[in-house]
């Protein structure tokens, strides 16, 4: 394996790779920051607690999870409910980890399971389109980047959050649903992308309509997606 | 009631880094099997709709009793605008605001 040692090259080595990691992300520094800002002011708006917000952001670092989970803390979902949706979101990460994990063989065990905290789809996508397998030092100035746009974002927005009062009326009630929605339409490449979204939609709104609760999610969700990756061919992913 | 909502954080903080950790802990040496690849690509593209599409089609009482489908209600139309302007790959800000502004209009005017 080539890249085993790595953590080994010099200093002034990982150092330029943590500055071009962190250059590369430059790009992605003011949408990241306006997806935290997003994020924070809706949040507040919601009914959480500024540290709350910034707790969760530091603690869960997971964009699209913590959009998930605020509105049902909102409503007084279960915390049972609201955990396992999280962990179903964040089951990618599964993928990027293994994906990175034999450019980082060589770093100390206590190092790993702090970078592990970073992973995030940003960053993930920027450092294997650099190299594949990425170069782990770029992929840690990357997270720094993106990292530290998202945490900046979420205070500036829960600073924001607290200044509109009667949300409906700007319609940001529906701000939720739309985040969920932009995430989903970015990621529609092809035709059977579009199938997945569409079929799961269309059976949670069946299940809602007939399961209290918010099981349809989680129902529909993992039931789409096996019978997806069940049937679909597997070199597209 | 605050108790609640971190340990509702502290809980999601664990079970995220269980997605984390892992396999970048143990070097992971071969790449996931080609079909659990795909599963773990298509559970958000499944996932996110089934959260969104309720929450844009099933009208509800006071108590959170379903009580119909809102079909050509505001929301819809955000709903629509917004998956037209993503899959177009606008802007991520961009796109919330149009959805958003789409239902607030719709309202004042209806």
């Amino acid at each position: 394996m080539t890249q085993t040692g790595r953590s080994a090259d010099g200093p002034a080595t990982s150092r330029t790779a943590v500055r071009d990691g962190l250059v590369a992300s430059l790009a992605l520094v003011p949408s990241v920051f306006v997806y935290g800002t997003v994020f924070g002011g809706l949040a507040v708006q919601a009914g959480l607690r500024s540290l709350e917000v910034l707790g969760m952001s530091l603690l869960v670092f997971a964009g699209a999870a913590q959009f998930v989970a605020v509105p049902m803390i909102a409503a007084g979902v279960s915390p049972l409910a609201i955990v396992l949706t999280t962990y179903i979101v964040n089951m990618r990460h599964y993928l990027m980890a293994a994906t990175l994990a034999p450019a980082f063989s060589g770093f100390p065990r206590a190092w790993l399971a702090l970078i592990a905290h970073g992973i995030n789809d940003e960053s993930f996508a920027v450092a294997v389109a650099r190299r594949n397998p990425p170069d782990p030092w770029f992929f840690i100035g990357s997270v720094l980047a993106v990292g530290g746009s998202f945490f900046v974002g979420v205070v500036v927005g829960t600073g924001l959050g607290g200044l509109v009062s009667d949300p409906a009326r700007w319609g940001l009630d529906f701000a939720f649903p739309a985040v969920f929605l932009a995430l989903v339409g970015a990621q529609l490449h092809s035709r059977a992308d579009w199938l997945v979204a569409l079929t799961s939609g269309v059976l949670a709104v069946a299940i809602a309509l007939v399961l209290p609760g918010n099981w349809h999610i989680i129902i529909a969700g993992v039931a789409v997606s096996a019978v997806a990756a069940l049937v679909l061919d597997p070199e597209r992913a | 009631m605050r108790g609640q909502v971190w340990a509702t954080i502290v809980g999601m903080a664990v079970v995220t880094y269980l997605t984390r950790a892992p396999l970048l802990m143990i070097l992971a040496r071969r790449p996931l099997a080609p079909r659990l690849r795909l599963w773990l690509r298509m559970i958000p593209l499944a996932v996110l709709p089934a959260l969104a599409l309720p929450l844009v089609l099933v009208v509800r009482n006071a108590d959170g009793t379903p009580v119909g489908f809102g079909l050509g209600h505001p929301p819809l139309w955000g709903a629509i605008v917004v998956v037209v302007l993503a899959s177009l790959r606008v802007n991520f800000l961009a796109t919330v605001v149009a959805a958003v502004a789409t239902v607030a209009v719709l309202r004042a005017l209806g």
